[in-house]
């Protein structure tokens, strides 16, 4: 079991203030019994004063202040420019000025000692933590974040392990502010991944959910709409799935065959919200709602 | 008439007070349930429940005997596993309304998500608006009313019992198929339907299992006197 939610409002393009972070914390700790392994959000259209906001955890064996050095070296051997950064316990956030290719940056940093990627993206974040979506609140003010559209995940792990890495959102590297959140279980991840890994694709974990961003991001590199993405990946993907996917301008679900996992959408001329639970969904409206419940092999997207 | 506010008890004190009153035959009103799980769980007497909102997953599950209506929408596995009673459900209800119900009936105002009436074993589930996918899933007794659509596999593997489908069927599941309805039928579910408000005569599809996916000649004895 794990638990899902994303947001989206629809009129927030040009300032991007929706309270986005405040609406996923409220929704995925109404979802707390789901999971309660680890909790992240990804956060969209918090325009950074760089070109690229890195979000990096850095391996507890490591020193955090020596790292973030290594990590700016990086940057700045990658052709790069740190124009801000902020580190709190294991967490370091840059805003970066770069225009090269993002998969370059992507593998220089991986390669750096110490360094977990967590996002790379020019409009949207990842951040997640061990814990419940309070802690995490707590310990990162998640709720102070604003934007345009976002996903959460609360996680009660299955097949991969417990730790920070291992939780959702998966940022698709190396491609930017692709991101996923997941409740299920791939059955063909192993034979899936190992093609990725033959086109040189790294992957930094063994989650399944991972390669579900990648496989999407992959497609959206190749002129794909998000739509379509979608829809291919329900005949692609064996197992059961239900997952939400930010891009930069748009946000969408996925739901298996079997109508496995739970799903509720509920949507107004002027915000989209989706949650595994309708208890999550009054977080954002209180009070009674008409809201729907897809079914099986089902997508959806809505672009900003 | 007791009117008992889940907005300031915990799950366990509501379902606790909730069996205190059904002793004693009580006419509940629960408000503000908040689209919260296991509400109305392990009712054993016969009562009135009213539930003021949306309930989450598993309300009014493992009951024999209450009376429940509920003003919203509910989650999953509404009714769970019913002995007795009546479930009245304004709006949608999630995916596996009616789960394993051995008698009773679950009427749904609005419409249902997937696996309606899975592996139903009695009783009697009405969908006032459409069914999703795998209607009646391995039901093995009693009967599923459909005024709307029903989606894909409607009975698949289903062993005994009866779906009727106003609207489209999305496809018949595996080892099913559909049989001559009698006006004595047409008229009990008419009544039925009636009951519930609705005024609408609709022709019915009948489905029923086509017994080819298992081994019914080779039951034992005893086996054969279950069905």
């Amino acid at each position: 079991m794990c638990g899902v939610s994303g947001i989206l409002y629809k009129k927030s393009g040009a300032q991007a203030q929706a309270p986005i972070g405040e609406d996923l914390v409220k929704m995925l700790e109404a979802m707390t019994h789901r999971g309660k392994d680890s909790s992240g959000v990804t956060v969209v259209g918090e325009y950074p004063e760089g070109d690229l906001l890195i979000r990096i955890w850095v391996d507890a064996a490591f020193q955090v202040p020596d790292t973030l050095t290594r990590a700016e070296e990086t940057v700045l051997r990658s052709g790069g420019v740190v124009k801000s950064k902020a580190d709190w316990g294991q967490f370091l956030r840059l805003a970066v000025n770069y225009d090269g290719e993002i998969r370059l940056l992507a593998e220089a940093l991986l390669d750096t000692e110490g360094v977990a990627l967590h996002s790379i993206g020019q409009v949207s974040e990842v951040i997640k933590d061990e814990g419940t979506p309070v802690d995490m609140d707590r310990k990162h003010a998640v709720s102070r974040l604003r934007g345009t559209h976002g996903i959460g995940h609360v996680r009660m792990a299955t097949e991969s392990r417990v730790d920070v890495n291992h939780a959702h959102p998966f940022w698709a590297y190396p491609f930017a502010d692709v991101t996923v959140v997941h409740n299920g279980q791939l059955t063909n991840y192993h034979k899936l991944k190992r093609m990725f890994e033959d086109q040189g694709h790294r992957f930094q974990t063994s989650n399944d959910s991972e390669l579900i961003a990648v496989y999407l991001a992959d497609k959206l590199a190749h002129g794909e709409n998000l739509t379509q993405t979608l829809e291919d990946s329900l005949e692609d993907l064996d197992g059961t799935f239900t997952y939400l996917v930010t891009t930069k301008d748009g946000l969408g679900y996925a739901k298996d065959q079997w109508s496995a996992k739970p799903l509720v959408t509920m949507e107004t001329d002027d915000i989209v919200a989706i949650a595994s639970e309708e208890v999550a969904l009054r977080g954002v409206f209180p009070g009674e709602l008409d809201r729907l419940e897809p079914q099986n092999h089902e997508v959806m997207t809505w672009l900003l | 008439m007791v009117t008992l506010d889940a907005a300031k008890m915990t799950n366990r004190q509501l379902n606790l007070r909730l069996k205190e009153l059904a002793r004693e035959q009580a006419d509940i009103t629960v408000l503000n349930p908040q689209a919260g799980h296991n509400i109305a769980v392990g009712i054993l007497e016969p009562c009135k429940i009213k539930i003021k909102g949306s309930v989450g997953y598993y309300a009014a599950s493992l009951m024999d005997g209450p009376e429940v209506s509920i003003e919203g929408n509910a989650g999953w596995g509404l009714g769970d596993n019913m002995m007795a009673g009546k479930i009245t459900l304004s709006k949608d209800a999630g995916a596996s309304v009616a789960s394993t119900i051995r008698g009773g009936e679950v009427f749904v105002g609005g419409n249902a998500g997937a696996r309606a009436g899975i592996s139903m074993k009695g009783g009697t589930l009405v969908v006032a608006g459409s069914s999703g996918f795998l209607t009646g899933f391995m039901m093995q007794k009693g009967r599923i009313i459909v005024c709307g659509d029903a989606g894909e596999a409607v009975g698949d593997s289903m062993y005994e019992g009866t779906i009727y489908v106003a609207g489209n069927i999305g496809s018949l599941g595996t080892d099913t198929q559909v049989a001559d309805i009698s006006e004595e039928e047409l008229l009990e579910i008419w009544g039925l339907l009636d009951s519930h408000g609705i005024e609408q005569r609709p022709r019915f599809t009948k489905v029923v299992s086509a017994k080819k996916l298992y081994h019914y000649d080779s039951l034992e004895r005893l086996e054969k006197t279950v069905i």
